[in-house]
C-alpha cells in the first residue's frame, strides 16, 4: 500500500461522521497531497520520496480527524432542540394522565413516525436519531406483549414477529452505526428509558402485573424526571464538540433512571423486569463498546 | 508560548477570508499564497488549514465546490459567500483601529 493511500485510511477509520462528508474531505486531502508531490518531483525527487515529505507535512491524519469531526459533529441549537423534542413529548405525556390517553398518544407516536421516515430520507441529519429511536420503539414493544397473549399463541405469534422485530430493529442500527456507533447509542436511549421503567410494571413471573397502569401513574413525577434528563442529555450531546464528552452525556442517563427505577420500584423488579433490563442495558452499551474497541 | 503563532491562530479566519475573497481558491494554493505574501512569515501547518476551511463553510462565510480540472484532477475551489464578505469587512475594520492603536502606543514619541 503506498504511504498516500496509507494515510487516507488512517484518516478515514479516525474520522466518524457522515461518510459523504468524510469521503470529500479525504479526496480534498488526496489533491493535496497530489499538488504537493508534483511540486516536489519537479525539483527532483523521486515519487517516493515526494510521498513521504508531502504526507509528512500535512501532519497527523489522527489530528485532522479529530478537528474536522469537532467541526462537523457539533449541531446548532435548533438542532438539540429538536432532537431533544421527543423526549419532552412523552415527559409531557406522564405530566397528567395524558399517556392513558389514545387520541394524544396516537398524535405523538404519528408525528413521531412521520418525522423519522422524513428523516431518513433526508440524508440522516443529526437530529434524526432520538425520533428514530421512539419510531422503533413500537415495533420491539410490539414483540414483547406478544408473548402476553394467552398460552401457546404468545409463544407462536412472538416465533414469527420477534425475528422480523429484530430484522428491523438490527438493519436501522447497522445502517446509523455506519455513520457513527455513539449516534447508535444516541437512537436507543429511549428504549432504554422505557424499558427501565416497563421491568418495574412487572410482578414475580408475570411481564405486567394486574396494576401496571395505576403503578405507572403513582410513578409519573420520576418517568418525567427520566426523560427530561435524557432531553438534557441529547442537548448537550449535539451541543459538545468533543467525542469524550458526548460518550459521558451518553452515560448520565442510564444513571439517572436506573436510580429513579430503583427508588420507585424499592428495587421490587420481576424476573421478565431483569431480562427487560439486561436487554435494554446491552442495546445500549453495545454501540459504546464497540465504540471503544475501534478505538484500540 | 509562541507569541507569533497565537497571532496566527487568532487571525486564521481573517486571513482564509482575505485570499478566498480575491479570487475563488483550493486548499495546496491558499498555503502557498500566505506563505508567499508573508515572504515565508505565515507556515500554516498544512493539515490544520481543512478543519479551518470547513468551520468556514460551516458558518456559512465560504462555500467550497469541486471542480475537474483539464488533466482530469478534481479540486475543491472555496468562493466567499455575502455573508464572509460582511464578516470580513467587519474584522478587517477591527484589526485596522488596533494596529494603528498598537503602533501609536510603541512607537517612539516624536517631540
Amino acid at each position: 500500500m503506498s504511504s498516500i493511500s496509507h494515510y487516507l485510511n488512517r484518516f478515514k477509520s479516525s474520522l466518524k461522521i457522515d461518510h459523504t462528508i468524510r469521503d470529500g474531505v479525504a479526496e480534498e486531502l488526496h489533491a493535496h497531497l497530489e499538488d504537493r508531490i508534483r511540486e516536489l518531483e519537479e525539483k527532483g525527487l523521486s515519487r517516493e520520496e515526494a510521498s513521504k515529505i508531502a504526507v509528512q507535512s500535512l501532519g497527523s491524519p489522527e489530528l485532522i480527524a479529530e478537528q474536522i469531526y469537532e467541526t462537523h459533529a457539533q449541531g446548532s441549537w435548533k438542532e438539540a432542540i429538536f432532537s431533544a423534542l421527543p423526549h419532552l413529548l412523552v415527559a409531557l405525556l406522564f405530566t397528567s394522565y395524558y399517556w392513558q390517553n389514545i387520541v394524544y398518544a396516537s398524535i405523538i407516536l404519528a408525528l413521531t413516525v412521520g418525522i423519522a421516515i422524513y428523516g431518513w430520507h433526508r440524508g440522516k441529519p443529526i437530529w434524526l436519531f432520538p425520533w428514530l429511536g421512539y419510531y422503533l420503539l413500537p415495533v420491539v414493544i410490539s414483540g414483547i406483549l406478544l408473548l402476553s397473549l394467552p398460552e401457546g399463541w404468545g409463544w407462536i405469534a412472538a416465533l414469527i414477529y420477534i425475528p422480523l422485530a429484530l430484522f428491523v430493529f438490527i438493519h436501522i442500527v447497522r445502517q446509523t452505526a455506519r455513520r457513527d456507533w455513539l449516534y447508535a447509542s444516541l437512537m436507543i436511549a429511549p428504549m432504554l428509558v422505557t424499558f427501565t421503567w416497563f421491568s418495574s410494571l412487572g410482578k414475580g413471573n408475570e411481564l405486567l402485573a394486574s396494576d401496571w397502569a395505576a403503578r405507572l401513574q403513582s410513578n409519573a413525577l420520576w418517568i418525567v424526571i427520566s426523560f427530561v434528563a435524557l432531553a438534557a442529555a441529547t442537548i448537550a450531546f449535539i451541543r459538545l464538540k468533543q467525542r469524550r464528552y458526548k460518550i459521558i452525556s451518553l452515560l448520565i442517563p442510564p444513571l439517572v433512571v436506573l436510580f429513579a427505577v430503583i427508588t420507585a420500584s424499592g428495587g421490587n423488579i420481576g424476573s421478565w423486569g431483569w431480562l427487560l433490563l439486561l436487554f435494554s442495558l446491552s442495546a445500549f452499551a453495545i454501540p459504546l463498546w464497540m465504540q471503544a474497541k475501534a478505538y484500540e | 508560548m509562541n507569541y507569533g503563532r497565537e497571532l496566527l491562530k487568532g487571525n486564521t479566519d481573517s486571513l482564509l477570508l482575505c485570499l478566498i475573497s480575491r479570487q475563488p481558491t483550493y486548499g495546496y494554493q491558499i498555503v502557498k499564497e500566505l506563505e508567499k505574501r508573508s515572504n515565508g512569515y505565515f507556515q500554516f501547518k498544512e493539515g490544520t488549514l481543512y478543519p479551518a476551511l470547513h468551520r468556514l463553510e460551516r458558518d456559512n462565510l465560504i462555500r467550497g465546490k469541486w471542480q475537474i480540472l483539464p488533466n482530469g484532477q478534481q479540486r475543491r475551489y472555496y468562493y466567499i459567500t455575502e455573508r464572509g464578505q460582511q464578516v470580513l469587512a467587519k474584522k478587517l475594520a477591527t484589526w485596522q483601529d488596533f494596529s494603528s492603536a498598537v503602533k501609536s502606543v510603541i512607537q517612539p514619541e516624536t517631540t
